[in-house]
C-alpha cells in the first residue's frame, strides 16, 4: 500500500495513541514528535484519505450539547500497511548503521 | 470560513472541524496566551480551504490523469474547433500573450531593481550613513568618515569610498575607467571574497606599496581571465599599482561599471570638504535604525566646534538610508507606474478574451445542447471547456515567454543610465513561475467565462435551444450581463490609463520646450581628467588646459573653445554654500545653496551666452575674487534691485576674502530641465584636474570629434577623452528618462483603449445579431432607421460611460500617484481627466456606429422571411 510520509506519520501516531482518537491528540501528539507546528488541516485530510484507503475507520461521536467528533481507529489493513512499511525501511537500513558509525565526517 | 468550509466539506465535517479547532485553540491559549493563540486560529482559517483545495485538485489531477484518453481527446477537439475560428484564437493568444509577457518583464525588472535584496551579506542591515541638511542630502567629507570610524557604536563596522575618473594606461593605449578607493573594511562589511589572489584588509589603510583588486569584468575584458595576472602592474593615472587580487564576479549596484578598487589611503585633512566619501555601515543585530539615528547625531554634534572654520552649518546633522533605497532612488514610482500600466492591458486582454469567449460559447449553444441530449455528462462539457481554455491560456504563456525575454532585452539595452541594477534584472525561475500563474489566472478566467454562459443551459434549457433551432432565441440575462460588465471594466481601467498616457505626454511636451538658456546646436563636449601623478602641480595643470585650449582653437571649424567643470542642461559639478554680505544667515541658520560653475572666459562667446549687465570673466578674475551670476540668482537674492559689486563668503568661510559679483548673464539649465531656477555663480576654471573642453563649431559639431581626440592625443598621448558628446545630445539625454516613460505608458494606454474599442463593437455587434428579428419587426411596423441606429449606439454608450464613470475617480488617484514623475502638473491637466471619457464615448460611439448602421439598413421583409 503506497502511502504518502505524513499520512504514514499520522498512522504511527494512531498506533502509539493504542485506542480510537481524534484529530486533536493527534496533532499534539505529531507537534511532540516531529518538533514542529502541524495544522489540523493537514491531519484531517490525511485521516480522510486513510479512511479512504481502509486503513482507518471513522465513527462521529455527537453527544447532546457536547461536541460533536470524529472517532478514528486502525483497521486490520491499516496495522498491516505500517508494518509491511517497517519490513520495508527495516530491509533498507540492514547493515547501514555500521557503515554510517564510522564515518566521522 | 464558514462558507468556504461548507462548498468544500460536508455539513457534518465542517461541524467536527469547527469543534476540533475551537479545541485546539483552548490549549494553545493556556500554553502561550490569547494572542497567540488567535493568531494560530487566524492562520488555521486561512489554512484550511488552501489546503482542502489543493488536496481536491490532486485527487482531480490524478482522476484525470487515469482518464487520459478522454483528456487527449478533448485536446485533439478543442485544437480542432480553435482551428476553425483562427482569428477568434489568434487574437484571445495575441492580446493575451502580448499582455502576459510584457506583466512578466516589467515584473522581471520590478522585482530585480525594487524587490530583490542587494547582492551582499546580510544586506536589510546595510546602511548608507550621510550629511543630512533638509532638503539636501551630502555624501561624507573624510573628516566625517575618519570621526565615525573612530566612533560608531550603534553599527558593528562602517566602510567608506569614494568613485573617481581614471586613465588607466597600458602601452600607447589610454583608457577612462571607475575606480574606486575603498578603506580595508569595505570588502567584509559586504562580504565579498577574492576570485584570484586576495582583497584588502584593514591593514591595508596604512600607507605601502601602490595596489589594485580588479573587478570581474575588467580583468576578462581586459585581461581574459588570465589568473596569473597577480603581480602585473597597471599604470593608473600615470602611478604603476601593482595587481594583489580579482573581486569575485558581483552584479552589485557598488560594483556597476567599476574597473578596479585601490585602497583608501587619503591623507589626513585639512579642511571639512569636499564631501565626495560614500560611507556605509552595517548596523549591529537589534539595533533600530531609529535608534542609530542618536549616536550618530551625537558624534557629529561632537565634531562640529572643532571643523568649524572650514564648515559652519549647524543645522546640519547625520543621517541613515537603508542602502537600496539609496540605490534605487527615485525609480520606484516610475516602475510601479509601468507595471500598473502594463498589468491593466493584461486585464483588458483578458476581458476582451473572455468577452469573446462568451459570444462563442453562445453562439455554440446549439452544440452543447446536441452534446447533452445524446449523453455527454455536465463533467465532460466543463472539461472540454477547460481543455479548450487551457489550451489558449497555453498558447498566450508560449507567446508571452517570447515577449517576455524580448522586454527584458529592451528595459535593459535602453534603460542603461536610468534604472539602477539593471545588470541583476534576468528572466529567472520564479519569474517564470510567475508567468506561469498570470497564465493560469488568465485560463481560469477564460473558463470561466465560457462557464457561466454555457453550463447554465441545464437540461430544460438545452431542450428549449433544441427546439428553437438554437436560432431566434436570445441570450439569457446572465451572459449578457457578463458581456456588458467585461466591456463596462475594460473601459474603466482604460480611463486612468489613457490620462496616465496623456499627462505623461504634455509633460514631456512641457519639458521639451523648457529652455536651455543657451543654443545647444553647434557644441561639441569631451571630458578630460588629468592625471595627478603628471599633472601634480597647480601650475602644471594650468599650462595643459592652455595649451589644449589653443591647439584645440586651431582646428578647422572651430569658432570658439572653452573649458568648463560642467555641462548644461543636466551635469552641474558643485552645489556650494555662501554668505552674502547684505542678507547674512544668522547664527546656526542655513545659509544658501546654488549651483557654482566653474568656466573659462571664452564659456560666454562659446555657448552663445550674451552680457546682461557688467563684464564678463577674464583671466585676471582669479586673482580679483570675482564671479559673475546668472539672471535667476540676482532675481532670488536680489528682486527689483541691482545684483552687480554685491560681495559673497564662499561656503561660508568668514575669513575668507570677499567675492564679488562683476557680471550678470541669462539663465541656463545646469541642473536639469525639471529643475525650478535657483540661480547659478560662475567663477572662472583655471587649474582643475577634471573638466570637459567645449567648442563651438561652424557647422555639424559631430564631425570635429575625430579631430578634437587627435588634437588631445597631440597635446599628451596619456590624456584619454571620455563622454564626447554635442549639445544637442546632451539635451536629448536629459529627457530620455520622460521620453521613454511617454512612449511605454502611451503605447500600452493606445493598445487598453484599442482593446476596449474592439469590445465595444463586438458586444453590440453581437447584440444586434441577436436582436435581427425584433429589429426587423420594428421597422415593419414603421419604426424609423434613424431611431434603430440611435437606439443602438445609445445602448452602447450606456455601458461605455458606466465604466468610465468609475474610471474617472480611478485617474484622479493616478494623478496623485504620477505627481512624483510628472513635470509641472497644472489645472490644463485636470481638464485632461474630463477631456478623456468625452473622448472615450466619441470613440465608442463611433465603434458602436457600425453595428448601428447595419440594423438600420436591414431590410425588414428579408430579416423576417430568415427568422
Amino acid at each position: 500500500m503506497k502511502l504518502q510520509h505524513f499520512e504514514l506519520e499520522v498512522l504511527l501516531a494512531m498506533i502509539r495513541e493504542r485506542r480510537e482518537t481524534y484529530s486533536v491528540p493527534l496533532v499534539l501528539a505529531l507537534e511532540k514528535q516531529t518538533g514542529r507546528r502541524v495544522a489540523q488541516a493537514a491531519v484531517f485530510i490525511a485521516l480522510s484519505r486513510l479512511e479512504a484507503k481502509g486503513l482507518v475507520a471513522s465513527r462521529l461521536d455527537e453527544p447532546d450539547g457536547g461536541r460533536v467528533r470524529r472517532y478514528f481507529k486502525i483497521t486490520r489493513t491499516g496495522m498491516a500497511a505500517a508494518k509491511e512499511h517497517h519490513h520495508e525501511h527495516a530491509r533498507l537500513w540492514r547493515g547501514l548503521g555500521r557503515l554510517l558509525r564510522a564515518d566521522k565526517g | 470560513m464558514r462558507w468556504i468550509l461548507r462548498l468544500l466539506v460536508n455539513e457534518t465535517d465542517r461541524r467536527t472541524i469547527e469543534a476540533d479547532l475551537a479545541e485546539l485553540h483552548e490549549l494553545r491559549r493556556r500554553q502561550n496566551g490569547q494572542r497567540e493563540a488567535d493568531r494560530w486560529l487566524r492562520r488555521q482559517h486561512l489554512l484550511y480551504p488552501l489546503h482542502l483545495l489543493a488536496d481536491r485538485l490532486r485527487a482531480a489531477a490524478i482522476r484525470r490523469v487515469t482518464a487520459m484518453p478522454n483528456l487527449w481527446r478533448d485536446l485533439s477537439y478543442s485544437l480542432r474547433t480553435l482551428a476553425r475560428t483562427p482569428a477568434l484564437a489568434a487574437t484571445i493568444i495575441m492580446t493575451v500573450g502580448v499582455g502576459l509577457g510584457a506583466t512578466t518583464g516589467m515584473m522581471s525588472v520590478v522585482r530585480a531593481v525594487l524587490l530583490n535584496p542587494l547582492p551582499y551579506a546580510d544586506p536589510d542591515n546595510l546602511f548608507w550613513i550621510y550629511t543630512d541638511n533638509p532638503p539636501f542630502k551630502f555624501r561624507f567629507s573624510v573628516v566625517d568618515y575618519r570621526a565615525l570610524e573612530a566612533d560608531h557604536p550603534a553599527f558593528s563596522t562602517v566602510a567608506a569610498y569614494q568613485s573617481r575618473t581614471v586613465t588607466l594606461t597600458q602601452g600607447d593605449v589610454a583608457e577612462r575607467a571607475t575606480a574606486k578607493s575603498v578603506t580595508g573594511s569595505y570588502f567584509p562589511l559586504l562580504g565579498q571574497s577574492a576570485l584570484v589572489g586576495r582583497l584588502f584588509d584593514p591593514s591595508d589603510d596604512t600607507p605601502g606599496d601602490r595596489i589594485a583588486v580588479l573587478t570581474e569584468g575588467y580583468w576578462s575584458r581586459r585581461f581574459g581571465g588570465d589568473r596569473s595576472v597577480l603581480g602585473r602592474t597597471l599604470t593608473v593615472d600615470g602611478e604603476s599599482y601593482t595587481i594583489v587580487g580579482v573581486l569575485q564576479k558581483s552584479t552589485g549596484p557598488l560594483e556597476n561599471n567599476v574597473s578596479l578598487f585601490t585602497p583608501a589611503r587619503w591623507p589626513p585633512p585639512r579642511r571639512k570638504g569636499p564631501f565626495n566619501t560614500m560611507a556605509i555601515g552595517r548596523l549591529r543585530p537589534g539595533v533600530s535604525p531609529a535608534a542609530a539615528r542618536e549616536p550618530l547625531r551625537a558624534t557629529n554634534a561632537a565634531l562640529f566646534p572643532i571643523w568649524k572654520s572650514s564648515y559652519q552649518d549647524e543645522k546640519a546633522t547625520w543621517g541613515l538610508q537603508e542602502l537600496k533605497a539609496r540605490v534605487v532612488g527615485q525609480t520606484g514610482s516610475t516602475l510601479w507606474l509601468v507595471l500598473g500600466a502594463v498589468a491593466c492591458v493584461l486585464l483588458i486582454a483578458c476581458a476582451n478574451a473572455v468577452n469573446l469567449l462568451v459570444a462563442r460559447a453562445l453562439d455554440r449553444r446549439r452544440e452543447w445542447a446536441i452534446r447533452g441530449a445524446l449523453g455527454a455528462s455536465h463533467g465532460r462539457l466543463l472539461q472540454h471547456l477547460a481543455v479548450e481554455s487551457a489550451v489558449l491560456a497555453a498558447a498566450s504563456a508560449g507567446l508571452g515567454l517570447g515577449v517576455a525575454i524580448l522586454a527584458i532585452n529592451a528595459v535593459r539595452s535602453y534603460g542603461e543610465g536610468y534604472i539602477p541594477r539593471l545588470n541583476e534584472v534576468q528572466l529567472s525561475l520564479p519569474v517564470v513561475a510567475w508567468l506561469g500563474a498570470l497564465a493560469a489566472v488568465s485560463g481560469a478566467l477564460m473558463f470561466t467565462g465560457g462557464l457561466l454562459s454555457v453550463v447554465r443551459g441545464s437540461h430544460r434549457q438545452m431542450d428549449q435551444t433544441l427546439r428553437s433551432g438554437g436560432r431566434s432565441a436570445t441570450v439569457g440575462r446572465g451572459p449578457r450581463r457578463i458581456r456588458h460588465a467585461l466591456v463596462a471594466t475594460e473601459f474603466a481601467l482604460a480611463t486612468p490609463l489613457l490620462v496616465a498616457a496623456l499627462l505623461v505626454l504634455s509633460s514631456l511636451d512641457r519639458l521639451q520646450h523648457v529652455s536651455v538658456g543657451i543654443d545647444p546646436t553647434h557644441i561639441l563636449t569631451a571630458e578630460i581628467s588629468l592625471p595627478s601623478a603628471r599633472y601634480p602641480e597647480e601650475t602644471n595643470r594650468r599650462a595643459l588646459w592652455e595649451r589644449l585650449r589653443d591647439r584645440v582653437s586651431k582646428l578647422p571649424g572651430v569658432e570658439a573653445v572653452s573649458l568648463a567643470d560642467s555641462r548644461p542642461p543636466s551635469d552641474a559639478g558643485n552645489l556650494n554654500n555662501f554668505d552674502l554680505e547684505d542678507h547674512p544667515t544668522p547664527p546656526g541658520g542655513n545659509q544658501p545653496l546654488s549651483t557654482w560653475v566653474a568656466v573659462s572666459p571664452d564659456f560666454f562667446r562659446t555657448v552663445g551666452l550674451p552680457l546682461e549687465r557688467g563684464r564678463l570673466l577674464d583671466a585676471q578674475s582669479l586673482r580679483d575674487n570675482v564671479i559673475v551670476v546668472d539672471r535667476a540668482w540676482a532675481d532670488r537674492f536680489f528682486p527689483g534691485q541691482e545684483g552687480l559689486g554685491r560681495r559673497l563668503h564662499e561656503g561660508g568661510c568668514s575669513t575668507c576674502p570677499w567675492i564679488s559679483v562683476i557680471g550678470v548673464v541669462p539663465t541656463v539649465k545646469w541642473t536639469g530641465l525639471e529643475a525650478a531656477d535657483e540661480g547659478t555663480v560662475y567663477l572662472p576654471f583655471v587649474d582643475f584636474p577634471n573638466g570637459f573642453v567645449m567648442l563651438r563649431a561652424a557647422g555639424d559639431p559631430a564631425r570635429l570629434s575625430a579631430e578634437l581626440r587627435a588634437a588631445v592625443r597631440d597635446v599628451d598621448p596619456g590624456l584619454a577623452l571620455a563622454n564626447v558628446a554635442t549639445g544637442t545630445e546632451l539635451v536629448s539625454e536629459s529627457l530620455a528618462t520622460p521620453r521613454y516613460l511617454s512612449v511605454l505608458v502611451g503605447m500600452f494606454a493606445v493598445a487598453a483603449m484599442f482593446l476596449s474599442v474592439v469590445g465595444i463593437y463586438g458586444v453590440m455587434a453581437y447584440f444586434v445579431q441577436q436582436h435581427t428579428r425584433e429589429i426587423g419587426i420594428r421597422l415593419a411596423l414603421g419604426g424609423a432607421p434613424a431611431l434603430v441606429h440611435r437606439m443602438i449606439v445609445m445602448q452602447g454608450l450606456r455601458l461605455v460611460a458606466a465604466g468610465v464613470a468609475v474610471g474617472v475617480p480611478a485617474a484622479f488617484m493616478t494623478v496623485r500617484f504620477l505627481r512624483t514623475v510628472l513635470f509641472e502638473v497644472g489645472a490644463a491637466d485636470f481638464a485632461m481627466i474630463v477631456g478623456v471619457p468625452a473622448g472615450l464615448l466619441l470613440i465608442a460611439a463611433a465603434a458602436c456606429a457600425g453595428p448601428g448602421r447595419r440594423a438600420a439598413n436591414m431590410a425588414p421583409a428579408d430579416v423576417l422571411r430568415e427568422t
